[in-house]
């Protein structure tokens, strides 16, 4: 009501100047629809998914629906804390949270099942299975599967033999070489050999160098394609009877991502026999998943989840803490120091 | 009018409140726009449309209320002794507990009233404690496999049945197992399709009897063939003393 009376007396006010009042419209003042900024459309254009169509060929009537029954809802991660602590003496342990054993306990407990009078396997294989959570540090993004070798302090006889070809120069190297349990070492003259054809790269596991000849390596660089030493696999050191002793008696490990469960990692590697000390297979154990600790994301949270000791035959898996080795979460330092955390986990995998 | 309104207030005052009912729909909010200050003393600024404006910070009716502490007052299977003291979830105290009237609201007089139950002589089916009757049940079921090498010499020691019973999944220690009375030795292919019964004792007072097998185990082509249900097929008492009972013995179905 207020308006119109305004707008009269306006339009009275402009009749009284004799303007005409159709130019009104010139004071409306409406949005007015100016283009967007020249970035914006772009931006909008490129932040649109692209949706693909994959097509799928036929499936046979029996074969479809099979990728949706392999998918289960249920996390691999198990966790039973919500379950209670025992407090008699004898109990199924069903209704309770499993025992965390001591590596040590683990060890003598596996002992008595491999007995003589038991199994009779007193030499079988002490088995670490760790699981581990594989996000990585980015948000849903996943460490992919990887490999490492790690050299555990007490060696123990295993199924595999590894061959090794070490270069070096200098007879003292080579013998040092050898005696550290290279298959095969040498200088120029093996150089010459594997030029030559009487040697073949592809017969050895492992290729490693002393500094010291890589300028005479590079000839043959061709021939040995990917497996050419170098600092970042850890094949070319000076210290070269470390890295002989390393190779032959490391335990090579995979860690392997689930199919299904992008976030569920695990890794089952043989850290001992049950004829050793309990307390040597313990610092293997140790030196092991220190070793794996130093794969971990840069992020927040767990990596290694679950720790368990294994020894077939016998079917018992018996839980131990793995966070009496190696750190739970990561020091917030170290996390904050890290730029780059997307390279450090590329490196490792 | 007005009378009217104020004889309505004065009778709605006096009544007794019909709900008892606590009413829970409090909705907590915040002001949008907040109201601009005023002088000490002056008048209030006038609230425009924008100061109506809320967000909602609470809305006491879908917060999560509290667990409940309830008494029991009677023994429960797994659960606690008359007097246990019980701390859970509204829903489950009420349909599990307080309506089969199971338990009692942990109120200051019940708290006093079930304080005395610790003192009271113990009744004659009470347990030393309330999960003893859920292991015995599961003692009773058990076929105890005891895995016996089959070319190796062995006497049966505890410890033999205390990493077997670790194996299908029972804790029990070594002092908790009473050997039956002749000393078996092995191996003897005779005592594969025998059964016998070893006494475990629960927390040093409850003692529950478990149907132990022995199996000999061998790998290759010594190894025995195996036999579909096992678990199921009655077999012959290795002592005699113990057939009667171990008959008794109902076998896994």
């Amino acid at each position: 009501m207020a308006g119109t009376l305004f707008r009269s007396m306006f339009t009275n006010t402009l009749s009284f100047y004799k303007c005409n009042s159709s130019n009104l419209r010139s004071l409306h003042t409406a949005t007015v629809s100016y283009a967007a900024r020249k970035g914006t459309r772009a931006k909008a254009r490129a932040k649109k998914v692209k949706v693909e169509v994959t097509k799928v060929g036929f499936i046979p009537h029996n074969q479809r629906g099979k990728d949706k029954i392999s998918k289960s809802n249920v996390s691999k991660h198990l966790d039973d804390t919500f379950k209670p602590l025992a407090k008699d003496d004898v109990y199924p342990l069903k209704y309770y949270s499993w025992i965390v054993y001591t590596a040590e306990d683990a060890v003598k407990a596996h002992q008595q099942t491999h007995h003589p009078t038991m199994y009779n396997v007193p030499d079988a294989f002490v088995i670490a299975r760790v699981e581990m959570n594989m996000e990585a540090a980015k948000k849903n993004r996943f460490m992919d599967s990887f490999t490492r070798l790690s050299l555990l302090p007490h060696t123990f006889p295993r199924d595999e033999e590894r061959t090794i070809l070490a270069f070096c120069k200098g007879s003292e190297l080579i013998k040092e070489a050898m005696d550290a349990g290279a298959t095969t070492a040498g200088g120029t003259d093996l150089i010459k050999k594997i030029q030559d054809g009487q040697i073949k790269i592809g017969d050895y596991d492992y290729v490693v160098a002393h500094p010291n000849i890589i300028t005479e390596l590079v000839p043959i660089r061709g021939l040995m394609k990917r497996r050419f030493p170098n600092v970042r696999s850890g094949t070319l050191e000076p210290n070269l009877k470390d890295l002989v002793r390393k190779f032959s008696g490391g335990v090579q490990y995979r860690v392997l991502k689930d199919e299904h469960q992008e976030n569920f990692g695990f890794v089952e590697v043989p850290i001992g026999r049950l004829n050793m000390e309990p307390k040597q297979v313990a610092e293997n154990i140790e030196a092991f998943l220190k070793d794996l600790q130093s794969a971990r994301p840069k992020r927040d949270g767990l990596f290694i989840t679950r720790c368990l000791l294994l020894s077939p035959p016998s079917p018992e898996k018996l839980k131990i803490d793995p966070f009496v080795y190696v750190d739970k979460t990561l020091s917030k330092e170290v996390r904050e120091d890290s730029d780059d955390e997307g390279d450090a986990v590329a490196a490792t995998a | 009018m007005l009378a009217l309104r104020s004889f309505l207030q004065s009778t709605v005052a006096t009544a007794p409140s019909l709900c008892h009912q606590q009413t829970r729909n409090t909705f907590i909010l915040k002001r949008k726009h907040p109201l601009p200050l005023h002088k000490k003393g002056g008048k209030p600024t006038k609230m425009r449309g924008r100061h109506f404006v809320y967000d909602l910070v609470e809305d006491t009716n879908i917060a999560k209320k509290p667990d409940i502490k309830v008494i029991l007052n009677q023994f429960i299977n797994g659960v606690g002794v008359k007097g246990d003291v019980l701390s859970l979830r509204p829903t489950q105290a009420y349909r599990d507990y307080l309506m089969p009237g199971l338990a009692v609201y942990a109120s200051p007089e019940n708290l006093v009233k079930y304080k005395s139950v610790e003192n009271e002589p113990k009744a004659e089916n009470s347990y030393s404690s309330p999960y003893v009757r859920r292991t015995l049940g599961r003692f009773s079921k058990l076929v105890l496999q005891i895995t016996m090498n089959k070319l190796q010499p062995w006497t049966l020691e505890p410890w033999h049945i205390s990493a077997s019973f670790r194996k299908s999944g029972f804790i029990v220690p070594e002092y908790a197992i009473e050997m039956p009375p002749v000393q078996i030795k092995g191996p003897d292919l005779s005592l594969q399709d025998k059964e016998f019964l070893i006494t475990v004792t629960i927390n040093k007072t409850e003692k529950a009897k478990v149907r132990c097998r022995i199996h000999h185990w061998a790998t290759g082509l010594d190894r025995l063939p195996w036999e579909e249900f096992h678990w199921k097929q009655p077999k012959e008492a290795l002592i005699p003393d113990q057939a009667a009972e171990l008959e008794n013995m109902p076998l896994p179905q």
